[in-house]
């Protein structure tokens, strides 16, 4: 899996593409971290291009988010396909990781 | 017996780089199977890669053993079924875990695997082959009208 970080004004945005499984999500894990330790504490994955995701990928998920939330922020998804999506809704974590239509909406509301 | 319409077998090192073999191989089996729902392939796949990452998380090699992953799926036009084994493994029951769904928050980053299958599938249980614990895993395609 490849990842790409944009920082923009207002969020980061990491842009993953492949598949979120055990070998990807220490990878995620690492780029998070490292874009929180440089300053972003909002972020947004763009998982337009993360066709799969399994409960590595989703731990991984969650780990981020606490450390964007340990560092006064958040971490927020978005374009989510159709088997992350039933991922999200099997575990009823979509409830706390809330998928957008798209990384612009993220954070639109502040 | 339903007839078979396609199937595929792999074998390797406990590795992910074995992982990364079967998802490239579940991947190529649709294209035989394309009557199945999109949900049942999505379904299907993510039970077959968490059983699969499971066995490399946490299989013990018996002793002097080297741990291998084997992956039998077979379809036909009512069932999915995949046979998961850790060959060469010491003897251990997942299905005497807990397999609750951890409550959904930020605080629960793992403990997802088992529950998670057991949602994905219609059936789930554990074999033990000679020197393997197999996990059978079954899920009825969801468009088969009888």
């Amino acid at each position: 899996m490849q990842f790409t970080v944009e920082r923009l004004p207002d969020y980061a945005e990491v842009n993953g593409v492949g598949k979120l499984n055990m070998v990807a999500a220490p990878k995620l894990r690492e780029v998070v971290a490292d874009v929180v330790a440089h300053g972003s504490n909002h972020v947004v994955v763009n998982m337009a291009g993360t066709d799969f995701m399994d409960s590595s990928g989703l731990g991984a998920l969650i780990g981020c988010l606490k450390l964007a939330r340990q560092a006064g922020g958040d971490l927020r998804i978005a374009n989510v396909q159709p088997q992350v999506q039933m991922v999200l809704e099997l575990t009823s974590m979509h409830r706390v990781l809330t998928p957008y239509q798209s990384v612009e909406a993220a954070f639109s509301n502040g | 017996m339903a007839e078979i319409v396609a199937r595929f077998s792999r074998r390797g090192p406990a590795s992910e780089e074995t992982l990364e073999a079967v998802h490239a191989a579940l991947d190529e089996l649709w294209t035989d199977a394309e009557f199945l729902s999109d949900l049942d392939r999505m379904a299907f796949t993510t039970a077959v890669i968490e059983a699969s990452t499971n066995v490399i998380r946490h299989a013990q090699p018996d002793d002097g053993a080297e741990l291998q992953l084997g992956v039998d799926v077979t379809v036909s036009a009512e069932r999915l079924e995949a046979r998961i084994s850790e060959i060469g493994a010491r003897h251990s029951d997942p299905a005497a875990e807990d397999a609750a769904m951890p409550e959904a928050g930020a605080e629960n980053e793992s403990g997802w695997g088992l529950a998670l299958i057991q949602a994905l599938v219609t059936t789930v249980t554990f074999e033990r082959e000679g020197g393997s614990n197999v996990w059978v895993l079954r899920r009825n395609a969801s468009n088969h009208s009888g």
